[in-house]
């Protein structure tokens, strides 16, 4: 049972690495209406063209994981425009922080960014899905100050994994089980109320919401040519400084991380294990071509006094938890790669290793969400990059460290 | 145009009927469910493969035509 004790609310503690845009005036606590103003300028509601070319020359992408090119998401809904916009605040994800800590901190930019997007494709609805309570409170806080948000819809998300899945969650707010379907259907063809729908992620809304107030030039004059402005980033585990983080497009993730060669995470729980930052660079392309996917923006290392492969068996085992059980090789597939991750933590070497690669190729793609394919990539990059330390718990049954439990699973805390 | 076998994870619970009916394009995994291999299908086994479809007792295999 969890007990709920009077704690006083404290503030997420953030940082950034030059001129802060999201995050600009948080240092001081959350951004009110009238601080919000000063700090951003007024909001230009733009027409479809408008906000159309704006999200193109700014090379905006969606935030929640997938990349998505956002001017093609708007290309793709009808010429009337679409029915629903809904930020998706529900940040399943239980390694990445930077979407509630946003939405706590900087309420108006999300809110500023959902009412343009709103008015481009004349959308008569306007949901705002939160699973986290303090962000929830903070953006119904800000809705409700607003005369220009009163149509504004804050919802609480169902929590889950697999529930804050894009069209899953239009399921739940439709009034149907949370749950992806079977059939893969977009949502700017079938979103809320089964009619075209612009979702996307809380982060991507703030982005849009600097568009509609700095404006565009502002965004071009920070980060890379390839990709202007700022990102947020969930810093985790053997760090300097854990927590969100904003970043200019194009630094290198060593800044972030340090140089030490110990394993380090990118993207989150569906994301890819590498030895260590190396000379990565933050540039969404060129890290989804080296294979590790930027994700939702997680970047974990592991120190060097916890035991790597107990770190990735308790990740293993609480993602085949989090299956939705719809889809039969996600149900008995996960669990059967978690019990052979956990005979490779036990030592049993290559043969143990064969098994974990079968069947990770066996769940890989075989689901109506990508649960089973991210699950499937965390695991098959762990095990090629803690080969060394596979051979170390063969030879002894394990590495004489404890699983110290750097990487969190609850998506509480923080 | 060519023809490609699909599951549709949600439905389907296993019962294995499309395994028998095309062994040469479905397999089964450990626990039962179908494990295709993604190619076109030839020309002679589009008829089998609707039949299948249309015998599976969950409506979760299909025939897509791209």
């Amino acid at each position: 049972m969890t007990v709920l004790d009077h704690r006083a609310v404290t503030h997420p503690t953030v940082r950034w690495l030059g001129v802060p845009h999201l995050l600009a005036g948080t240092a001081e606590g959350p951004v009110g209406r009238d601080r919000h103003r000063e700090l951003h300028g007024p909001l230009t509601l733009p027409t479809r063209a408008e906000l159309r070319r704006d999200v193109a020359r700014a090379r905006l992408r969606g935030r929640g994981g997938a990349a998505f090119p956002v001017y093609r998401k708007l290309d793709s809904l009808p010429d009337h425009g679409a029915h629903a916009v809904v930020v998706n605040g529900s940040e399943s994800e239980p390694a990445s922080h930077k979407d509630r800590v946003l939405m706590r901190l900087a309420p108006h930019l999300v809110v500023d960014g959902a009412l343009g997007v709103a008015h481009a494709l004349g959308a008569a609805r306007v949901v705002v899905a939160v699973h986290d309570v303090e962000a929830g409170h903070a953006m119904a806080r800000a809705v409700a100050g607003r005369p220009d948000a009163a149509h504004v819809e804050v919802v609480a998300a169902e929590g889950g994994f697999v529930a804050g899945e894009a069209r899953a969650l239009l399921n739940g707010l439709s009034g149907v089980a949370p749950l992806p379907d079977g059939r893969r259907t977009l949502p700017t063809t079938r979103g809320l109320d089964a009619r075209p729908t612009f979702v996307s992620n809380a982060e991507t809304f703030a982005q849009l919401g600097l568009l509609v107030t700095d404006g565009l030039d502002r965004m071009l004059a920070t980060g890379t040519a390839e990709e202007p402005g700022t990102t947020l980033v969930t810093l985790l585990g053997s760090v300097d400084h854990p927590g969100v983080v904003e970043v200019p497009h194009g630094i290198a993730l060593a800044d972030l991380l340090g140089h030490e060669r110990t394993p380090v995470l990118v993207g989150g729980y569906h994301g890819s294990w590498v030895a260590g930052a190396g000379d990565a660079v933050l540039d969404r392309d060129a890290l989804a071509t080296a294979g590790t996917p930027w994700g939702a923006g997680v970047l974990a290392r592991l120190g060097p006094d916890t035991c790597a492969l107990g770190e990735v068996q308790r990740v293993v085992a609480w993602l085949a938890a989090r299956s939705a059980g719809q889809c039969g090789p996600c149900v008995f597939g996960l669990p059967a790669v978690a019990d052979a991750v956990a005979d490779v933590v036990r030592g049993g070497g290559p043969t143990a290793v064969t098994r974990v690669r079968t069947l990770v190729g066996l769940v890989d793609g075989r689901g109506a969400c990508a649960h089973p394919d991210g699950t499937s990539r965390f695991v098959g990059s762990a095990l090629r990059t803690l080969s060394g330390e596979v051979e170390v718990h063969a030879a002894h049954g394990g590495c004489g460290r404890p699983v110290l439990g750097q990487l969190p699973l609850d998506g509480g805390a923080r | 145009m060519s023809s490609r076998l699909q599951v549709d994870w949600t439905r389907c619970d296993a019962h294995g009927l499309c395994a028998r009916l095309l062994p040469d394009q479905v397999t089964l995994d450990p626990w039962g469910f179908p494990v295709l291999d993604g190619a076109p299908l030839p020309d002679a086994r589009v008829r089998d493969a609707r039949r299948a479809a249309q015998a599976c007792p969950a409506l979760a295999l299909r025939l897509s035509r791209t």
